[in-house]
C-alpha cells in the first residue's frame, strides 16, 4: 500500500510542471527597434533563458528562465556587448510555468 | 542613423549590418548602388566598410573606392531615455583602379537620442595622396519618431521616423556643396526600409534620390 503511495506522489511530481524564475533588468540607452534586436537574440541563445521579452516603452528587459539564473556578470556582459547600460536587475517572485 | 551616412549606427559585438542604397540623379543619369557594411568589435568599436558602383553611366570603371573606417565611441551617456555617445573615426580610401590615388581620413560623429528624437552629427576630412585632392564632409541628421507614438508595453513593434538632414559636401579648390535631405525611415527589428531626396541648396542644383535597406544579422 505504501508502495502504492509512493508511487502515486512520485507521478503527480514529475507531472508538475518545471518552476520558472523571471528576471526583470532595467536597461538604459536603449533607443530603437532596430538596436535592441541584438540583445534578444543575445539573450535567446542563453541556454538558461527561455523566453525574453523587451520593453522599449519602459526600458526593461525580461527574462524567463526554467529555474537556474544565468549570473548577474553574464547578464551584464551581454548588455554591455549589445551596446546599452544595465542598471538594476530584479528577481521576480517564482512562479509555476504554464 | 540618418540617410546619407553610416557612421553613427549602433552595432553590437559580433554583429554585422550591411545597407544597400540606390542613388540616382535624374538630370545628368548618374546612378550608383553603394553597398555599406558595419561590425561590431566590440560595443565601443565598429569596423565600416563601403562600395560604390557605378550603374549609369556604364563605362569600363563601374566600382569605385573602397571606403574603410575604424569608429571607436570614446564617450558615452546612457539614461532610461536615450543616450548621448561620441565617436572617434579613422581609416582610409582604398582606390579600386591603379590610376587612382588612395587617401586617409579622420573624424568624429555624435549621437543624442532622447525618448522621439534623434540627432546625429558627423565630419570627416580626407586628406588625399599624391594628385587625389583633399576632401570633406558632414551630416546633420534629425529623426523623428513619426509612430507609433506610445510604444507596446512589451514586444518590439515597427516604427516610421521622418528624417530632415542638412549636409555638406566639399573638394579642396571648390566651394561648399550645401544640401538639404528630406525621408522616411519604416524600422522594423531586422530590417529598415528608407528613401530620401537630396536637393542642393548652394553652389549646385542637384536632385539626388535615394532608397536603401538595412538589414542586421
Amino acid at each position: 500500500m505504501s508502495r502504492l503511495l509512493l508511487a502515486i506522489l512520485l507521478t503527480i511530481w514529475l507531472a508538475q510542471p518545471g518552476l520558472a524564475r523571471t528576471l526583470e533588468i532595467e536597461v538604459h540607452g536603449m533607443t530603437c527597434a532596430f538596436c535592441v534586436d541584438s540583445l534578444q537574440r543575445s539573450f535567446n541563445k542563453n541556454q538558461l533563458v527561455k523566453k525574453v521579452d523587451v520593453s522599449l516603452e519602459q526600458k526593461k528587459v525580461r527574462l524567463v528562465t526554467d529555474g537556474d539564473l544565468p549570473s548577474e556578470e553574464t547578464i551584464r556582459k551581454m548588455i554591455l556587448d549589445a551596446g546599452f547600460t544595465p542598471t538594476r536587475i530584479t528577481v521576480l517572485p517564482d512562479s509555476v510555468d504554464q | 542613423m540618418g540617410l546619407r551616412s553610416l557612421v553613427a549606427l549602433p552595432v553590437d559585438k559580433g554583429g554585422t549590418v550591411v545597407r544597400f542604397t540606390l542613388q540616382s540623379t535624374e538630370e545628368e543619369e548618374r546612378d550608383a548602388f553603394i553597398t555599406s557594411a558595419a561590425y561590431g568589435i566590440s560595443a565601443n568599436q565598429t569596423l565600416l566598410l563601403g562600395l560604390p558602383y557605378r550603374i549609369e553611366p556604364a563605362d569600363e570603371d563601374r566600382t569605385g573606392d573602397l571606403l574603410v573606417l575604424y569608429r571607436h565611441i570614446v564617450w558615452r551617456k546612457d539614461y532610461l531615455e536615450g543616450t548621448d555617445r561620441l565617436g572617434l573615426l579613422l581609416g582610409t580610401l582604398l582606390p579600386s583602379q591603379s590610376e587612382n590615388d588612395s587617401a586617409v581620413q579622420a573624424g568624429l560623429v555624435f549621437t543624442h537620442f532622447k525618448n522621439r528624437n534623434e540627432i546625429d552629427g558627423d565630419l570627416v576630412y580626407r586628406f588625399g595622396n599624391d594628385d587625389r585632392r583633399d576632401s570633406a564632409r558632414y551630416d546633420l541628421s534629425w529623426q523623428y519618431r513619426l509612430g507609433p507614438a506610445r510604444r507596446p508595453a512589451w514586444g518590439l513593434a515597427p516604427e516610421l521616423n521622418s528624417v530632415l538632414e542638412l549636409n555638406g559636401r566639399w573638394q579642396q579648390d571648390e566651394e561648399v556643396v550645401h544640401q538639404a535631405t528630406v525621408g522616411l525611415q519604416w524600422i522594423h527589428p531586422r530590417l529598415v526600409l528608407e528613401g530620401g531626396i537630396v536637393r542642393d541648396i548652394s553652389n549646385g542644383d542637384e536632385t539626388l534620390i535615394l532608397l536603401s535597406t538595412r538589414l542586421h544579422f
